[in-house]
Order: C-alpha cells, then structure tokens, then sequence
C-alpha cells in the first residue's frame, strides 16, 4: 500500500486529479454560465492540455519511447491547442 | 541495455526501463495516432462552430450536468493509474498483483458508462437529443463515439486479466498496448471535458 503512495505514478494522478478539480471550480465560479469568458477559458483549456500530455508522458510511457513518438505525440497536441485556441480568438 | 543510474530511465517499479522502448505494438500507437487525429478534427470543428454561434452553445452547454463530468474526469483518471500500476507490476513479474490492479481498473471503467446514463436519461427525456441544436449533435456524436471507445477498451481490459490469469510470464507487448489503448480513452476525455463542460 504505503509503495502505490510513494509511487510516481500515483503523485501523477494526484496532481490530475487536483488540476481537475481546479477547472471544475473555475467553471463553476466563473460567473454566469451562458456569458463568453476569456480567462476561464484559457484556465481550463490549458490545464486539459497539461493533463493530457502527463497522461501521454507517463501513463502511456513516452517518456521512454522513440524520439519519433514524443515529437509526433507532442506536435499532435501543441498543433491541436494552438488551432482550438485561434478557432475561439477568432469567433470572439 | 539498461543504465539505472541514468534518472532518465528509472521506472515506477523495479525494472528499469530501457531507452527508446516502444510501448506495446507499433499497430496500436498507429492506431492511437489515427483516432487521436480523428478526434482532433472533430474538437477543431466544435470550436470552429461554436464560434459562430457563441449564444447557442453556451446557453446550450449551461444544461450539461457539470458535477457529473467531473466525476466521470476523475474516474476515468483513476481508473488509468490502476492500469499504469498493473502494467508496472506485470513488467516486474507480479502477476497476482497485477491482475488485481487491472481488475480495479476495470471496476472504475465500468463506472464511468454507468454515469454516463445518469447523465443521457435526463437529458434525452428533457427533449435534449441530437437533433435539439449543433451543441447537441456534437455533444452526443464526440461523447457517444467516446463511450464505444470505453466499451471496447473494458472489453481489452478483460482480455488482459484474462491473459494474466492463465500465464506465468505476461507478454508485456500486449499488456502495454492495451494500457496505451486506455490511456487514450483517458486523453480523449480529458479534452471533451474541457471544450464541452468549461470552456466559455
């Protein structure tokens, strides 16, 4: 037990599961639901994509894997983050 | 070659991990790649539309239960690093643990459909169907296309505790290859959650 505490992975979801809870009370506190918010918005779209890439960096273990991995998976998100967050400047 | 006085390269367990491993099947992460682009065009085009009607989306996305998105965020988290673990635990040969972590995971997927329902019933029986609005239709096309992705990877998942069950010596290439798949479940969530239930 006291081993699956002290594990890195453990500390990984630990964090992920505080960064969710973070987003969630932004969400929540974000003022009213139905108004465009910048600052929430760009709250939580950064933090999904910290959280997506702590998943690919080290539950799926591409910290260990080929160069090619990390670039395709890392240019995978950096290009998606990049295309959403110009989508939502440009539809403001 | 393993060097485990490199940081780089300590594991979760007690194996090092070598350098340039690939984890599981280069099939899969082919796989994963393929449905990681596909979902990627479909969160482009939700953003891309919302943006042309800000109004409709967002009065929209006010009728999503929020509370149980968030659960279903943190289960499906967790139910990640049970696989992440068990898959750690398999590679240092610790099959009976493994399988236990494995059976964990699988318990915290079967949670996350079982939510989903209680989020669908009200809303279909509130006349919120993919028909009601553009929200709507992408709303129940991304997370419906999702919730099969889930289904098929409790189904891996059962395949694995399987395999743990009737082997000694795991073969670890499809032990990681389905964590990968799971993972990737995670991820895609992840993304939903931020762009359906709290992006403004």
């Amino acid at each position: 037990m006291t081993s699956y505490i002290r594990n890195p992975l453990t500390l990984v979801w630990a964090l992920l599961t505080i960064v969710t809870v973070v987003s969630w009370l932004t969400a929540r506190g974000g003022g009213s639901a139905h108004i465009v918010n910048v600052t929430v918005t760009l709250v939580v779209l950064l933090i999904a994509a910290v959280k997506t890439q702590l998943v690919i960096w080290h539950f799926m273990e591409v910290r260990f894997a080929p160069r090619w991995l990390k670039l395709t998976t890392g240019g995978w998100l950096v290009g998606l983050v990049a295309l959403l967050l110009g989508f939502y400047f440009a539809g403001l | 070659m393993t060097n485990v006085a490199d940081p780089d390269i300590r594991d979760t367990g007690r194996i090092a991990h070598p350098r340039n491993h690939l984890p599981g099947e280069s099939s899969m992460w082919f796989f994963v790649i393929g449905d990681l682009l596909i979902f990627g065009v479909y969160f482009i085009g939700y953003v891309y539309y919302r943006g042309l009607d800000p109004d409709l989306f967002l009065q929209s996305q006010a009728r999503l239960n929020l509370d149980i998105g968030a659960i279903n965020t943190v289960i499906l988290l967790t139910s990640s690093l049970f696989v992440a673990l068990g898959t750690s635990a398999a590679r240092n040969g610790k099959v009976p643990e493994a399988i236990r972590l494995f059976g964990l995971a699988f318990a915290f997927g079967v949670a996350f459909p079982v939510m989903k329902a209680f989020e669908y019933i009200p809303e279909v029986t509130a006349g919120l169907t993919p028909g009601t609005n553009l929200f709507f239709m992408y709303y129940y096309v991304m997370t419906g296309l999702h919730l099969c992705h889930v289904t098929l990877g409790l189904v891996i998942l059962g395949f694995v505790i399987r395999s743990l069950r009737i082997t000694v010596k795991p073969r670890m290439s499809f032990v990681e290859s389905a964590a990968t798949y799971w993972h990737m479940v995670d991820l895609l969530w992840i993304l939903l959650f931020a762009l359906l239930y709290l992006m403004r």
